[in-house]
């Protein structure tokens, strides 16, 4: 038996599997969003039907704010989990749609077809997209009761997951 | 049905493997001819049991049997029909499941075609190959079973396979090509461990040992390119290597196979080098576990890798038992092989293997550091960090330009011991070859120093490989023999260096793609124009085909070449219901001078679109290259078919 030749290989392999296994305490997918845990920045929006929105006005009841277009086959597919959980949970959360990259008419023939489940906020220029970070659709934030943002969702949502985000942030801080 | 059956063959395949390794192993030990012919039964029923299950599997996915799991997964009705095989490895449990099929193919292949002697090998051998396939088997038979029932209601339809795979022609090779190069290491690596084992490496293993190293190396380096092309043909980006975690997980292994194929050729002549052979061969196999780790787990991000999979901590487990195992196998047995004292010169073709043994090595290393350290670097301070391009480039670079010199160098040298004029002649001899090359490369407008370089030591190189590998056909011809069988007999040697002339026809189209590159963008409006390195490329149209599994937005955009027409080109935009983004289709106009790269990156409602050009010279050469390499891998192997003659 040669010791050094065992001593050594083992010296080199073994700690190189521990970090290939630490490796799998993340997922390398996700793109973390700086923002959750900081409060969501604000804004004021114009809806599809005129009406001004503003997020600081919604404070006391969770937010659900869902970047979408009528391109975006994975937001077409989200659209019945949305509006069943806006039935679920109407009155408990918001539910603020924006529209991104979109064509408003689009938009609005979307919504005749389909049904819309709240209101569908115009983001001239994206800015508002921008200063969320969004890099795609669609992209949702739930915001909690106190106006922090509590998770960031890329890619469409099941029911339940979107069910578990709300609860979480209807709970506030404290959970 | 398919899901019982599909099932029940897994699990034999499972049985045959447990069983034929205590019996293969007890074979090898107690050198019992009945124990070996069991073992080489098992190995057979092994192999069939894979190769049905794979069976059961295409025809449930050609029959759109949606009761079965898989089918469910990656199934659909618009799906065409050869999209639908190649569905069999577009995810995770179908490429697990066509892998245990591969290796059942190399595993049968050893039993059948090694029938005669070595019976003292090849008991610890198929064991060895039985160990790999018990594990696969219990992948497929437990957490990555394809075969599962649906759960009910059966679904009518499916989403079908990854878009990625839709969409080239070449997604149908390169991942089987890819897979018989990982796969098929599995073979020398258990040839190297029956040597441990035997305490022993004589000439006679050696010589199937190298064959059976060169069958997956060449499918690897064949897989390894036409992953390339894929990328170049598909992602749109224009390029054709990203140093993506899992590009390098395929690179890895080729760089040490083509060190051990070296090293196992000094060994072969010299008798030297048989403890670094055999490690070589067995690090080869373990960094095919590792890259297939790295795809499989979801531990790194990359456009091939599958999201993350409860196989992934399972795979760990094999890699660690694998590398354990190794290292204290070698600690145990290594100081049995002892290999003939070295008595060579400095000066010397032995010290020009050592030298690109050494070089492959420290390139393994450095691509091997730049491809795990992001996975320190989040394991240690938790944080995200990707290696990017130029550490490779900069790493890379310089120690490639020292093999290609050391590959016509190295060759030029004469074995052993040589006086000083004879060294000065062989070295000396092809310069001139190198001083055209490189006036040629200067006189066709290359004012860059690396492409100069690149084809002065490539000319030298070339010269040197024609001249080494026709030299033991014409010492044969001398010897009275016809011109044909001179060639017959040095097959081997003819196609080592034309494995040369394709590396270096592919490293001289490297250095001239990536140097001359050009690219321009712009936003057009039908009849808008751009211009690029003598072509002016007008945009006509846009058109918006609906195909049942995707939606498709082409752009028809004429092409003239200083005024002459060139016909059209329809780069498009894909949109695949079950993607985020829409895909690109790049549509390339091939030359041998030069690439036409053309990529939508978007349409407006306008009716305008961004166009994206890219005009990259040599591309086509990078694929002629590998392909010469893929060629002269087939004539080392017919050469090495038959028995050897008198050397060069």
């Amino acid at each position: 038996m040669n010791r050094t030749a065992l001593i050594v290989g083992l010296l080199i392999s073994l700690p190189l599997l521990v970090f290939l296994g630490l490796g799998f305490r993340s997922d390398p997918h996700t793109i973390e969003s700086p923002l959750v845990g900081r409060p969501a920045p604000g804004f004021e929006l114009l809806d599809l039907t005129g009406r001004t929105v503003s997020l600081a006005a919604l404070r006391g009841k969770p937010v659900v704010l869902n970047f979408w277009a009528t391109w975006c086959q994975p937001c077409i597919a989200e659209h019945p989990v949305l509006i069943r959980a806006a039935e679920r949970w109407a009155g408990r959360a918001h539910f603020l749609g924006v529209i991104y990259h979109d064509e408003e008419s689009a938009i609005e023939r979307f919504l005749e077809r389909r049904g819309a489940w709240g209101p569908t906020l115009v983001d001239p220029d994206s800015r508002v997209a921008i200063r969320y970070g969004v890099y795609g659709a669609p992209e949702t934030f739930i915001i909690d009761v106190e106006g922090i943002v509590r998770e960031k969702v890329a890619g469409a949502m099941s029911p339940s997951q979107l069910e578990r985000l709300l609860s979480d942030a209807s709970r506030g801080a404290a959970s | 049905m398919a899901s019982s059956l599909g099932q029940g063959l897994v699990l034999l395949g499972l049985l045959a493997c447990a069983l034929g390794v205590p019996v293969g192993y007890y074979s090898g030990a107690a050198r019992s001819a009945p124990a070996l012919a069991w073992t080489r039964r098992l190995t057979l029923v092994f192999a069939a049991a894979m190769a049905a299950a794979t069976a059961v599997m295409v025809v449930a996915l050609l029959r759109h049997d949606f009761s079965v799991s898989y089918v469910a997964q990656v199934g659909s009705l618009a799906t065409p029909t050869h999209i639908t095989i190649v569905s069999l490895w577009s995810s995770l449990e179908g490429s697990i499941l066509f892998w245990g099929f591969v290796l059942g193919a190399f595993a049968a292949g050893v039993a059948l075609l090694q029938r005669t002697g070595h019976a003292d090998y090849l008991g610890y051998t198929l064991a060895t190959v039985l160990v790999v396939g018990t594990f696969f088997c219990f992948l497929i038979a437990g957490p990555a079973n394809p075969f599962r029932p649906t759960p009910l209601p059966i679904p009518t339809d499916g989403p079908g396979p990854n878009p990625l795979l839709q969409n080239h022609i070449l997604m149908i090779v390169h991942p089987p090509m890819l897979y018989v190069g990982y796969v098929g290491m599995t073979v020398p690596f258990a040839m190297a461990v029956a040597a441990l084992l035997r305490g022993q490496l004589g000439v006679t293993w050696l010589r199937p040992l190298r064959a059976w190293l060169l069958v997956p190396t060449g499918f690897l380096t064949v897989g390894i390119m036409l992953g390339g092309w894929w990328s170049y043909e598909v992602l749109g980006w224009g390029g054709y290597w990203a140093w993506d975690p899992v590009e390098n997980a395929s690179f890895l292994p080729w760089l040490t196979a083509i060190a051990a194929v070296h090293s196992a050729l000094v060994l072969e002549r010299r008798g030297s080098l048989k403890a670094w052979t055999v490690i070589l061969v067995l690090v080869t196999f373990l960094l095919t576990i590792l890259g297939t780790f790295l795809t499989r787990s979801g531990v790194v991000n990359s456009v091939h890798s599958f999201t993350q999979s409860p196989i992934g901590p399972l795979f760990l487990g094999f890699l660690g038992f694998c590398i354990v195992g190794v290292v204290v196998l070698l600690s145990w047995r290594v100081d049995r092989l002892t290999s003939e004292p070295s008595t060579s010169p400095l000066v010397s073709r032995e010290t020009g293997f050592m030298l690109n043994n050494l070089l492959l090595v420290a390139f393994t290393f450095t691509v091997l550091v730049g491809t795990l350290f992001p996975i320190v670097a989040e394991a240690v301070k938790g944080v995200k960090v990707s290696v990017g391009e130029p550490y490779f480039n900069r790493m890379s670079v310089p120690i490639c330009f020292a093999l290609l010199a050391l590959m016509g160098i190295g060759p030029a040298l004469p074995w052993g011991r040589a006086d000083g004029r004879k060294l000065r002649r062989a070295l000396l001899w092809p310069l001139p070859a190198a001083v055209v090359a490189g006036i040629a490369a200067w006189a066709l407008g290359g004012r860059n120093g690396w492409v100069v370089w690149a084809a002065a030591l490539g000319g030298y190189a070339l010269w040197v490989a024609a001249d080494q590998g026709l030299r033991p056909a014409r010492a044969r011809r001398r010897g009275g023999a016809s011109l044909a069988a001179g060639i017959r007999g040095s097959l081997r040697q003819i196609g080592g260096y034309v494995v040369h002339g394709g590396v270096i026809v592919t490293f001289v189209a490297i250095a001239i793609s990536a140097n001359y590159k050009e690219s321009v963008e712009g936003t057009l409006r039908p009849g808008g124009q751009l211009e690029l390195a003598d072509y002016q490329l007008t945009f006509d149209s846009v058109a918006l085909d609906q195909e049942p599994h995707l939606t498709a937005q082409r752009a028809t955009i004429s092409v003239t070449e200083n005024g002459k027409s060139r016909g059209v080109l329809v780069p498009a935009l894909n949109f695949y219901p079950t993607m985020r983004e829409p895909l690109g289709t790049p549509a390339v106009r091939t030359s041998l001078v030069r690439d036409l790269y053309l990529t939508v990156m978007n349409v407006s409602n306008d009716g305008s679109i961004g166009l994206r050009a890219i005009v990259t010279p040599a591309v086509a050469w990078i694929w002629i290259g590998v392909l010469v390499m893929g060629l002269g891998t087939v004539l080392c192997l017919a050469g090495a078919a038959k028995p050897r003659g008198s050397a060069a």
